[in-house]
């Protein structure tokens, strides 16, 4: 159907594996063919707050890897989503571009500006449709009330996404739940940032962050947050221990990957196909309203 | 409201600092700003820890307040979610001018160790991450393909930028 760059980034494949092993089987199940792409790195995003000219230069080596391959990048996390996409749209500018090259000729590669990047969730709303996922459904979500999480990078900066997404009133993730039968819910504070990218310098502000969403989804009766990004989910789900000790709180908030809930609505099996046994809080009360 | 309100004294302002904001592409927007507040209101690090303020940030580079500004820990406090951006009418991009900033700073020796870490790491692992023993079993377990070491690409890249050379503050996190 289509083929992608699979662009792991930093985090999915060595602390959030069951991210990789869902999307995997799910862009599998799609015919969507993804092919890894051993000199990719981290996309450079946090070296921005070093150099600018430095996260430029890592994001645009990555592009350049890939477009030497002939090929779009499809990315899991959110935060290299932004990044790559705010590359490609800063290396428009030819002199930029041209300073760029200059850097990127002595490691034998050059930027030529023919690439798209695509997060899984995009590819699924754009390259699959909502229609055809809806036809594929084999199992009975309907009694899962989840609340949706976009992450920042995917929605902004805006300029960089053509006008996918309206980043103060996001739709796309709220169709993709409701395509696999779940309902999405709506509340206050959708669009407040899980803090991940500032936890490396204050685990403290971070965890404000999640506490301000935990607390606001505390009374919705939702059985899950479904997310896109490998660092909102370590936030929500492991850093909500920290958060019930600083805070005195008792949140035991099932937090899962999109591709997994929609794995589940497909009939992949829960541990071998999404790994959904990894979870440092158990999503046992979802399977089990999976009928 | 900030309770502590502190003298700007004229003598310690560096006029020639907005003007090194504004050499790089990124910042120049700080021009437009009326201090209208919108990049803070809508700032979720604001909402939870009013110290740290856009507004205020703008307001001390543009008055020159260069060392106060490069030297303090607030400017690291952005989680990156860019509503500043998004929300400012002005299109000011303060995200972007607080990068600039960073890398001043960074330059100054105030840069947190974290992201200095970070960077030797992604030369040595090729992600942000130093490498672990319990990856390689992890994956394995999932049927998932074995990581690669990075290759000399990203080394040579790192080292074009210069930034593994970057010195971290001292006595910070």
């Amino acid at each position: 159907m289509s083929k992608y760059a699979l662009f792991l980034g930093c985090t999915t494949p060595v602390k959030v594996p069951q991210y990789e092993l869902a999307s995997r089987w799910v862009c599998k199940y799609f015919g969507i063919e993804l092919i890894d792409v051993e000199e990719f790195t981290c996309c450079g995003i946090n070296q921005v707050n070093l150099s600018i000219e430095a996260g430029l230069l890592m994001a645009a080596m990555n592009l350049a890897l890939a477009e030497a391959k002939g090929l779009d990048i499809l990315t899991l996390c959110a935060a290299c989503t932004g990044a790559l996409a705010e590359a490609i749209e800063k290396l428009k500018d030819e002199t930029t571009r041209n300073s760029v090259n200059e850097k990127l000729r002595e490691v034998d590669l050059e930027y030529k500006g023919k690439i798209k990047v695509r997060h899984i969730s995009r590819v699924l709303y754009e390259d699959v449709g909502i229609e055809k996922i809806k036809r594929e459904i084999k199992k009975d979500l309907s009694s899962l009330r989840v609340a949706p999480h976009y992450g920042c990078h995917y929605l902004r900066p805006k300029s960089a996404f053509g006008g996918f997404e309206e980043p103060d009133n996001p739709r796309t993730l709220h169709e993709l739940i409701l395509a696999t039968g779940a309902r999405p819910v709506e509340y206050e504070t959708l669009n407040l940032c899980c803090g991940g990218k500032v936890f490396p310098v204050s685990g403290d502000l971070s965890r404000a962050l999640v506490q301000k969403k935990l607390d606001n989804l505390a009374d919705k009766e939702i059985d899950a947050m479904a997310l896109q990004c490998q660092t909102c989910y370590l936030m929500y789900s492991d850093q909500q221990k920290e958060v019930n000790q600083k805070y005195d709180k008792k949140y035991n908030l099932p937090v899962i990957l999109y591709p997994q809930l929609l794995g589940l609505a497909l009939g992949a099996d829960p541990v071998k196909n999404l790994g959904l046994n990894l979870h440092s809080i158990s999503p046992e009360k979802i399977i089990s309203k999976v009928v | 409201m900030n309770k502590v309100k502190k003298m700007v004294s004229t003598s310690e302002l560096d006029p020639g600092f907005k003007s090194d904001v504004l050499t790089h592409p990124d910042a120049r927007g700080l021009n437009a700003c009326f201090s209208c507040g919108a990049c803070s209101a809508g700032c979720p690090i604001h909402e939870v820890f009013p110290d740290y303020s856009p507004k205020k940030l703008a307001k001390m580079v543009r008055l020159g307040m260069k060392k106060e500004v490069l030297s303090s820990p607030y400017i690291w406090y952005c989680a990156t979610c860019r509503n500043c951006v998004e929300h400012c009418p002005q299109n000011v991009k303060f995200f972007d001018i607080l990068n600039v900033l960073k890398n001043m700073a960074a330059k100054e020796g105030y840069a947190p160790a974290a992201w200095i870490e970070q960077t030797k790491h992604v030369t040595e692992t090729g992600i942000v991450f130093a490498k672990e023993d319990s990856w390689a079993k992890k994956r394995e377990a999932l049927s998932l393909r074995p990581l690669k070491k990075p290759g000399e690409k990203i080394r040579g890249i790192i080292k074009e930028t210069g930034i593994g050379k970057i010195k971290p503050r001292v006595n910070s996190k």
